[in-house]
């Protein structure tokens, strides 16, 4: 068997801060095929986007990192910053979650994706003018030829988002990574931006990373799920897997928390009780005892592992739940 | 939302995750008053110490000329060398210092003072006191202060008192923006409201509840003026508006040197030098100070 | 529009009372300008003469009014020592102020700016602290004491640059800079140190944005980074600055026309209050006031050029 296109190994990173080491990603590891999409999961803070922010290898200097990152057979982790310029855009790209914040407020539209394409497929600026207008066409941006001579405060939340899955596909990454990327927009919006990323992934065949709190985000839209607690993977498994068969309680939980079509209307969702963990002091056994209505003392004093119950269904957890208790 | 975003541009920094030992050392070591802020502090130390006690130094007399000993260089009797008019330059240093010195604290006290009431009068009553004051700052802002000064000079003579008040002037419309601010920010807060609902007078609220809460910035404030107010003192002697002639001044000691650069370069160099190292020194221990109290500060919030 | 409005109406009332205020300080000067006129061995008739001439006497509020309706309708007076119109005075000698402004605030960004994009590039290294130390050095060394070394240094030492003189444009480009390079030095060394901290700490907080982080995500290069897409989003503090600075470049352009000999409007106000020409002085700070408050209305355009945002704002009026 070919080798998958993304292998995480281990990955740790932590943040030297003032009150001590945050271990925000503690021992991550995943592969991911060609063409895929697996969505990750989890609570704010959880350690999703720092994640992200790892296999981009975009860490800030107070960042200690550890682990692998294999990209297409090369080990990220150990480029230099210069061939790490030269995948990011061509081979691995991302869409972060605030398109309010993330494009430049004194570069018009076509600059900011013009610059993509010139730097990493050697345009000429008027070729990459022209094909930034055929690129914000195809993300579905109305006006796409005056849009391109905008400044993003010309634009809505929902266009600017557009313009930021514009710049993340125009060189027709292997990986695009969307890090909750309709969390910051109107519920309108939210699904017709899922579907573009799903629609622009099937025509060019990428693989994606569709990060996310959201489970009912990930319901339709991915081939498995990985679900994060400080800074781990809980629980992993194909979508239907994982929503059928949840031997973790904390994804139960999430999944208490979508809301339903037939649900009565008004229904209050079902939030989780307790706070995420302190990523300082984590609890000596599993992160989530605190919090777990069927902690017990080993749950409390031993961390359990990551392990697979096989089809690549893989949960840590001491009391896994059957499917009747899911219920 | 803790989204991360580098702080810096730099690769990131690989490693183990190990203990984070050497990120709360170097955390220390910044915050430590090093040879930066202890070697300037000395030098100051000096420079006060000769301005106060020059009359006990067993100098020659700053305005004595002696014509057999002109344009020297430093020698045994001289140490510093004599000007053109065979004046001791030591001498003649060390009494500038004096100039300097009293300038550079007393003018900034008075800027700040004053405008310390006028901030708080525009902070505090708003409406068109604050009007009045505001455009009386632009006024002052829109003429260059070397030109106030040139006017004041000519008007008021050369008094060192009066080269205290006219320069303290200049550092009214910063020190009352300051203030102004604070005031705004600070007489909305709770216990000013409180004070201000058991029938506390204004004078009492400003004094008790408002003055305590600026004062920090303030104090700053003076730390950055002092080697400003020197600087300017220096500018106004160089250009013969300050102290009246026998009295040495750096800026005029300096001045009277430029026609003897060419032979003579020590006499305007010299001073440069001292006025330079005096200057820097305000600028490194204010800042050390500044960055203190910030600290202390937040640490104590 | 409102806004606008309000600033003009401000401005306007700013600068009849610097216009007044300098009225005022110019008329207890202390010295009679009627017996400098009229010369040593005059009469007292022959003053009094003169004073009735020039309305002397007269209130100052009365004085001011007349004086005002004057400069509304272009007339600018003429000075008392010798007649020279004063706005033909001040038509001469301001372009060559200007120039030495222009020269060292030109200076001064050239510093600035590339000092302020290594500085903030990585705060805290090397660099960083070499820069700030420099920094400290030259906020410490007054524009007077610079041009007294430059002097020493280039002009008599090594010989290169003349140590004062003005050459007019018309006797050639170059004849023209030569004489203004170590005066422009002499200014712009001081005044690169605000800027620079301005920028730098303007441009730490850009590069910790969002769209910062998603500029390396696509890949571009750290000088693409700092130059096309932080630098302009962390210059608009900068530029209010240069253009509060321009009351502290007149300043110091009083002493290094002074010293370097160029006769610009500073040696024109510095000789005007030494003979004591009133209205020569009122003319040159009105001059000063109005420079100081069109730098500060240039600011705003350039603003409006920096920022997307605001130029659409005008656009809409
Ligand atoms: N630069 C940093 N320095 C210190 N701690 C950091 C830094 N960046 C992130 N963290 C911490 O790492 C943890 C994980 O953050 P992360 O942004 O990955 O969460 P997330 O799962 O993406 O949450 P959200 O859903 O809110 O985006 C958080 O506790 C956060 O405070
Ligand atoms: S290990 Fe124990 S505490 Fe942790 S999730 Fe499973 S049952 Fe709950
Ligand atoms: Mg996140």
């Amino acid at each position: 068997m070919s080798e998958p296109l993304l292998t995480v190994e281990n990955q740790r990173t932590a943040f030297a801060t003032g009150r001590g080491l945050v271990r925000a990603v503690d021992g991550v590891s995943f592969t991911l095929e060609r063409g895929r999409t697996l969505g990750v999961v989890g609570e704010s803070g959880s350690g999703k986007s720092v994640l992200s922010r790892s296999i981009m290898r975009l860490l800030p200097p107070n960042a200690r990192s550890s682990g692998e990152v294999r990209l297409g057979g090369r080990d990220l982790t150990a480029m230099s910053e210069k061939a790490l310029r030269a995948l990011r855009g061509p081979e691995i790209s991302i869409v972060f979650q605030d398109p309010m914040t993330s494009l430049n407020p004194v570069m018009t539209i076509g600059a900011q994706i013009g610059e993509v394409l010139t730097r990493h497929l050697g345009m000429s600026r008027k070729a990459a003018k022209a094909r930034s207008v055929e690129l914000l066409a195809s993300v579905g941006l109305p006006q796409p030829d005056v849009r391109v001579d905008q400044h993003p405060h010309q634009l809505s939340g929902g266009m600017r988002q557009r313009v930021a899955i514009a710049i993340a596909i125009a060189c027709e990454p292997a990986l695009l990574i969307a890090d909750e990327p309709t969390t910051a927009l109107d519920v309108t919006v939210q699904a017709e931006i899922l579907d573009l990323l799903a629609r622009q992934q099937a025509e060019r065949n990428m693989a994606m990373i569709l990060i996310t709190h959201d489970m009912g985000v990930v319901a339709g839209r991915c081939d498995d799920v990985a679900v994060m607690y400080a800074g781990r993977i809980v629980e992993q498994a194909s979508t239907e897997d994982l929503f059928r068969d949840t031997r973790m309680p904390y994804t139960s939980a999430l999944l208490a928390s979508i809301p339903r079509l037939d649900d009565p209307p008004h229904r209050k969702l079902e939030a989780i009780a307790g706070r995420p963990p302190d990523l300082i002091h984590p609890p000596a056994g599993c992160a989530f005892s605190p919090r777990c209505r069927y902690a017990d003392d080993l749950c409390r004093s031993q961390p359990p592992a990551l392990e697979d119950a096989g089809r690549g269904h893989r949960f840590a957890c001491w009391r896994p739940m059957t499917m009747e208790a899911a219920e | 939302m803790a989204d991360i975003t580098p702080d810096r541009l730099e690769g990131s920094s690989a490693g183990a995750p190990d203990d984070n030992a050497d990120a709360i050392a170097s955390h220390n070591r910044k915050n430590r008053l090093g040879l930066g802020f202890w070697i300037p502090l000395a030098w100051l130390a000096v420079v006060v110490a000769a301005a106060v006690f020059a009359d006990f130094l067993g100098l020659f007399p700053a305005d004595e000329i002696d014509w057999m000993h002109i344009n020297e260089g430093p020698n045994d009797a001289h140490i510093l060398g004599t000007d053109h008019l065979g004046r001791d330059m030591l001498s003649r240093i060390i009494y500038g210092a004096r100039v300097s010195l009293t300038v550079g604290f007393a003018a900034p006290l008075i800027g700040v003072g004053l405008g310390l009431v006028l901030g708080i009068l525009a902070g505090y009553y708003k409406g068109w006191v604050d009007e009045v004051i505001g455009i009386a700052i632009d006024t002052w802002l829109a003429i260059p202060g070397l030109v106030i000064l040139l006017l004041f000079s000519v008007v008021f003579g050369g008094s060192l008192g009066m080269v205290c008040l006219s320069l303290g002037l200049l550092f009214i419309p910063t020190a009352a923006r300051i203030t102004r601010a604070a005031t705004l920010n600070h007489s909305n807060r709770e216990f000013v409201l409180a004070a201000r609902a058991m029938g506390a007078s204004d004078f009492r609220i400003l004094t008790v509840e408002v003055l305590p809460n600026i004062i920090w910035p303030l104090i700053a404030f003076v730390l950055i003026d002092i080697p400003i107010a020197i600087v300017i003192e220096g500018a106004l002697s160089f250009l013969g508006l300050s102290v009246k002639a026998p009295t040495p001044s750096w800026g005029g000691v300096i001045a009277e040197g430029r026609e003897h650069l060419e032979g003579s370069p020590h006499i305007s160099l010299i001073p440069t030098a001292v006025m330079f190292m005096t200057v820097l020194s305000f600028n490194l221990v204010g800042d050390a100070i500044r960055k203190r109290l910030a600290d202390v500060r937040d640490g104590a919030i | 529009m409102r806004y606008l409005f309000r600033r003009f109406q401000r401005l306007v009332v700013v600068m009849v009372s610097v216009t007044f205020l300098t009225f005022l300080l110019v008329n207890v000067l202390p010295g009679d300008v009627a017996y400098e006129m009229a010369g040593m061995d005059s009469s007292e008739e022959e003053v009094q003469a003169i004073r009735d001439e020039l309305g002397l006497d007269r209130n100052v509020v009365l004085r001011y009014l007349d004086w005002a309706g004057g400069i509304l309708t272009g007339d600018w007076g003429a000075s008392f020592i010798n007649k020279e119109e004063v706005w033909h005075a001040l038509a001469q000698r301001f372009p060559v102020s200007l120039e030495l402004m222009l020269l060292a605030q030109l200076i001064a960004l050239s510093l600035a700016v590339p000092m302020g994009l290594i500085s903030a590039y990585r705060p805290g290294g090397r660099a960083d602290r070499v820069i700030g130390t420099l920094a400290f050095a030259s906020v410490s060394m007054p524009s007077f004491m610079t041009a007294i070394l430059l002097i020493f240094f280039f002009s008599l030492h090594l010989g290169w640059l003349p140590a004062t003189g003005y050459e007019p444009l018309s006797a050639g480009l170059w004849e023209n800079l030569r004489p203004m390079i170590l005066p422009a030095l002499a200014l712009g060394l001081v005044e690169w140190t605000v800027l620079m901290r301005t920028l730098r700490a303007e441009m730490i907080g850009v590069l910790q944005e969002n769209y910062i982080a998603l500029a390396r995500a696509k890949g571009m290069s750290d000088a693409r980074i700092l130059l096309v897409h932080a630098l302009r989003p962390s210059s608009f503090s900068m530029i209010t600055l240069l253009g509060l600075q321009v009351g502290r470049l007149m300043g110091g352009s009083i002493i290094i026309e002074q010293i370097f000999g160029i006769p610009g409007i500073g040696r024109l106000l510095v000789h005007a209050v030494n003979t004591r020409d009133f209205i020569m002085i009122q003319g040159c700070v009105t001059l000063f006031a109005i420079a100081f408050v069109t730098a500060n209305f240039l600011v705003d355009i350039a603003y409006a050029w920096l920022d997307p945002r605001v130029r659409l704002e005008r656009a809409r009026g």
